[in-house]
């Protein structure tokens, strides 16, 4: 863990998911990370851009990683899996070549943004925390363990998948998540898709796809008796939350499976309150767990 | 060194599936192709599974190892003997089981013959025996043209579960192939093949393709590829295209995106009204940014010069692939002298 970040929090989490914006200052606070704000920032372009115009989604995060660069920090942290992607996928590029880096800092120079030297690197919140100091620390701090609280770890796809541009774990059977779960005092619940795609970036275009791809998740981990489950990506929790309604009714399966934040996770076991982790900006009742959590019951 | 494997067995006589544990003794250099080569001429010949070149070429031997997909023949045994694993070994996903480790393929070639996968030089003459590209010119489609046809990638797609019908990453890729070879002609006709309710726009980025390919193909860039030639062709007719533009314009005129103009943007304004109660559950929760005050990111106008200078340069490149191959002299001496 480095004590200090340039902090990237992406659209979700500065629009519709604030509550994942807010419980992550507020843990980088408890763990004694400083996050930098990057003045200027914009979307990463995620899968959308990325897919329409390569070209102009290279230079939007070149012109992010520049930003951060300018601020002297090494570090970027991102709370989001496609972001994560997007700027370490754009990041690898431009560090493999410089005639190509060269080309784009001329391009943004010709607009007045600041250049990038290829000196940044990537990391996701989860990462920092899931082993080494950060996971020593996040120990020290998790004061309120979540004692008989079962939690379905879900990775969703863009932390995990392509490795060879992630890489921070197998992704296959991956462990950070639920290292995290117990370092909370918490259950963690095993599933088989928990490593599976969460429908999000087709919800709109193909809701019918992208819902049986998002009822697998939740049938399995409450099969498999899950209070509640995490995820490191707002995505997914858009999804695997504000959707979940939806996917019930197509499933014909009553789901009730409130959806945390890694941040909330980690803040809850920190003994930050329900009112700090804004549990009540979630479509599905946090309830059930929180009261678990917070009153015991 | 003893490996020891579960096998998922299947008979289609019978319609039974059971797993059944071997172990034998095989060379240290053993792979899983050698193991179950091993099993069957010693333990079990009926076993059933795909075999041919033994070297990572035909493409013939994908099968799951716990749950996986890899070839048999390029994954090695001794790591997992040393992690101490007995591995779950079955057959691809995605297709039909026929019997044990074999998979029925043929609806992934059905796949591959929908999209048109040869060459379409519109009936034009090549100007000198055969039609000539530069070396960047095959650059552009090698990686693609590395495909072995395996399924590896089909196996985990998660939208093919969902969607049977899904062209699916091998096909896609191969798609590619041809979308950026400069001697193609097919232009919009062969995107239309692409933008159809299976095609592109089904992706949902899950990377399992990628994560699987063991020949490095990486088949969602290669589906990226293809949703990028449909999206600059100005093709925006499907929600997937529409759902892109709308990053697009959101980056041009706030910085962030446009939360609310995904919706009626993407599945078209009827269809925006019957989720106009869903729309209020998630306002309740304060997850609807207001749209008449969106949040603007600073230094905007970098952005919107970036955007503009970037879309004059895709357009130049457009117009070069546009014009085809890079053409070789006319006169037949000279080309005989540039060779």
């Amino acid at each position: 863990m480095k004590s200090s970040y340039a902090y990237y929090p992406g659209c979700l989490a500065s629009l519709s998911q604030k509550e994942l914006d807010t419980s992550t200052r507020a843990i980088a606070d408890k763990l004694g990370m400083t996050l930098v704000d990057i003045p200027g920032f914009t979307c990463c372009g995620a899968g959308d851009v990325h897919e329409a115009r390569p070209e102009y989604y290279l230079h939007l995060n070149a012109r992010i990683l520049g930003q951060a660069e300018q601020l002297g920090q090494d570090t970027l942290m991102t709370i989001c899996n496609v972001c994560t992607l997007n700027l370490r996928q754009a990041n690898a590029k431009l560090q493999a070549d410089p005639e190509l880096l060269q080309r784009v800092n001329r391009n943004l120079k010709e607009v007045g943004a600041a250049s990038y030297s290829g000196g940044v690197d990537v990391r996701h919140l989860l990462w920092e925390i899931a082993e080494g100091d950060g996971y020593e620390k996040l120990k020290q701090i998790a004061e309120k363990p979540l004692t008989g609280v079962k939690i379905a770890p879900f990775y969703g796809c863009q932390i995990l998948r392509p490795s060879r541009l992630l890489g921070f774990e197998d992704p296959d059977r991956p462990q950070s998540l639920e290292r995290i779960i117990e370092a909370c005092g918490a259950e963690p619940v095993d599933y088989p898709s928990k490593i599976k795609c969460c429908g999000f970036p087709i919800v709109l275009a193909r809701a019918e796809v992208a819902l049986g791809e998002l009822i697998q998740p939740l049938a399995e981990a409450k099969e498999a008796g899950a209070d509640a489950m995490v995820t490191p990506c707002p995505l997914c929790h858009l999804s695997l939350d504000a959707w979940q309604g939806k996917a019930s009714r197509e499933a014909d399966m009553e789901f009730d499976l409130p959806i945390f934040h890694l941040a909330q996770l980690v803040g809850a076991a920190a003994g930050l309150s329900y009112d700090e982790l804004q549990f009540k900006r979630h479509i599905v009742k946090a309830y059930p767990v929180t009261d678990k959590i917070y009153q015991g019951v | 060194m003893q490996v020891t494997l579960k096998i998922e067995r299947y008979n289609p006589e019978s319609d039974e599936s059971r797993q059944e544990t071997f172990t034998v003794d095989v060379v240290e250099e053993a792979t899983l192709l050698d193991v179950l080569d091993v099993i069957k001429d010693e333990v079990d010949g009926s076993l059933t599974y795909r075999k041919s070149c033994r070297m990572a070429v035909c493409g013939s031997c994908g099968m799951r190892m716990d749950g996986a997909a890899v070839l048999a023949c390029k994954t090695p045994m001794r790591p997992v003997v040393e992690a101490g694993e007995v591995p779950v070994i079955s057959p691809m996903g995605n297709l039909p089981v026929l019997k044990d480790l074999v998979v029925d393929m043929e609806p992934f070639w059905a796949k591959f013959r929908a999209i048109k996968p040869y060459l379409d030089d519109g009936g034009e003459e090549p100007p000198v025996k055969e039609w000539r590209i530069q070396q960047e010119e095959l650059d552009r489609v090698m990686t693609e043209a590395l495909c072995i046809q395996c399924g590896c990638c089909v196996s985990e797609c998660n939208s093919m579960e969902a969607d049977p019908d899904f062209l699916g990453p091998a096909a896609l890729a191969k798609a590619a192939r041809f979308v950026n070879d400069v001697r193609d002609r097919g232009g919009k006709s062969r995107l239309e093949i692409y933008n159809g309710p299976h095609g592109v726009w089904d992706c949902t980025r899950c990377y399992f393709c990628n994560q699987r390919c063991p020949k490095g193909v990486h088949p969602r860039d290669a589906i990226a590829k293809v949703g990028a030639a449909i999206y600059q062709e100005g093709m925006h007719s499907d929600g997937g295209a529409r759902h892109a533009k709308v990053f697009v314009k959101s980056t041009h005129q706030t910085g962030y995106l446009l939360e609310t103009h995904l919706v009626p943007e993407t599945v078209g304004a009827v269809n925006a009204i019957k989720e106009i109660p869903f729309a209020l559950r998630l306002a309740r929760a304060g997850k609807v940014p207001n749209p008449l005050k969106p949040h603007k990111a600073k230094k905007l106008d970098e952005v919107r010069k970036l955007n503009k200078l970037i879309e004059s340069q895709e357009q130049a490149t457009l117009e070069a692939a546009n014009a085809g191959p890079t053409r070789p002299p006319a006169d037949p001496a000279q080309a005989k002298e540039s060779e």
